[in-house]
């Protein structure tokens, strides 16, 4: 019973340290008034939505807060990848080659955050768009299908997204 | 000398972008259902504005205009995909079944007269 | 440079208002409008470069966070109104 009071208060604070992160960028000035009214603001709404934003069962601080070098390293990365199967993808467009189909696989990753990230990633690199993500299985519509067996689709598909992201956030 | 490499770097930029935007568009009216416009279309709507944020923030004249364009970029790495998951998702459950490319078709028909050319190679041979 | 790159952006989302208009089924036209979106923060971008104010800037972060909200919207709609029609 202790250990949940203390797990919900942990995540109460972390709440309210994210809100207030954003109403500095948003706001970006550092007045009195300003400031002491993103603390009581940020509280406020951390006490009421904290069990919403982040759920009990998420039982472990690294399954969302991320390790920062290995953050931008991902982000970084990311944006290689985006450019490489840009590329590929406009060769595609010009000489007309391409196999799209649906394909079904699972994901390694365990918190629900990472698997956002994963499934978002796989979105934002041209040619192959997440469809749906239910729990741990992921339906990609992939856009230079060569094979129809799920592990290696979901092998290809991931590439080094997965391992990344695995060192982000477990 | 600085202000002329940044220039140089912004150019790559945009000429990259203008390269995969043409390319996003003419993607938009060559194939002919929505999973693969949305895929091409992806180069216009994600890689070509990316690339127009880089080039941009190498222009900035101050901070605050550099800072702004940093946060823009990292909540487009957020929102880009979820537009285009929505715009997917609405159409699979639509019911939209993906589209068999015809170069398929000619490819297997490449084979397939490759084949007969090689049978018949086969039969001349017999 | 900056402002060929504007009117580079007017002519894709002009393009892209042609596939709207075009699209034969309503999944084309949000995907239209799905690049529409992006091509549009992209030029509030170039503008506010341009005229070295972040007003734009601030109305293009805007956009960019809550423009998804849009065709959330339009997409939800239309699924209620396919489902009632079948």
């Amino acid at each position: 019973m202790r250990a949940r009071r203390e797990w919900s208060i942990i995540r109460f604070l972390l709440t309210a340290l994210a809100l207030f992160a954003v109403w500095l960028l948003f706001t970006a000035s550092f007045e009195l008034f300003s400031v002491a009214f993103g603390i009581v603001g940020s509280l406020l709404i951390a006490a009421l939505t904290y069990d919403v934003f982040l759920a009990q069962h998420e039982a472990n601080l690294r399954f969302f807060v991320p390790r920062p070098l290995y953050l931008i390293k991902f982000l970084l990365l990311l944006m290689f990848f985006l450019y490489q199967s840009s590329i590929v993808m406009l060769g595609s467009v010009i000489t007309g080659n391409a196999s799209p189909r649906i394909v079904h696989f699972r994901t390694r990753l365990r918190s629900d955050l990472a698997r956002m990230v994963l499934a978002n990633s796989i979105t934002f690199t041209p040619g192959t768009i997440t469809l749906d993500l239910n729990d741990d299985h992921l339906t990609v519509h992939w856009f230079f299908c060569n094979t129809s067996h799920a592990k290696a689709a979901g092998e290809a598909v991931k590439g080094r997204m997965e391992t990344h992201i695995k060192r982000v956030w477990l | 000398m600085i202000w002329i490499i940044r220039e140089i770097l912004a150019l790559i930029a945009f000429s990259s972008a203008v390269v995969f935007g043409l390319g996003g568009l003419a993607g938009l009216f060559r194939f002919p259902d929505p999973y693969s416009r949305l895929q091409a279309g992806s180069l216009c709507g994600t890689t070509a504005v990316f690339s127009i944020f880089i080039g941009a923030l190498l222009l900035a004249s101050d901070t605050a205009v550099a800072a702004r364009i940093v946060i823009i970029a990292i909540f487009f790495l957020m929102s880009a995909p979820t537009g285009s998951h929505i715009v997917a998702r609405f159409t699979w459950n639509a019911g939209v079944y993906p589209w068999k490319p015809p170069k398929v078709r000619t490819g297997s028909a490449r084979r397939r007269k490759k084949s007969r050319d090689s049978s018949e190679k086969r039969g001349g041979a017999e | 440079m900056l402002d060929v790159m504007q009117w580079f952006t007017l002519f894709c989302a002009v393009v892209c208002i042609v596939r709207l208009v075009l699209g034969p089924t309503t999944a084309d036209r949000l995907v239209a409008l799905n690049i529409l979106s992006g091509v549009v923060l992209a030029f509030l971008v170039l503008r506010g470069v341009r005229q070295g104010r972040s007003l734009y800037l601030d109305v293009a972060l805007v956009y960019d966070i809550f423009g998804f909200l849009g065709f959330l919207a339009i997409a939800r709609i239309l699924k209620d109104k396919m489902t009632d029609d079948g």
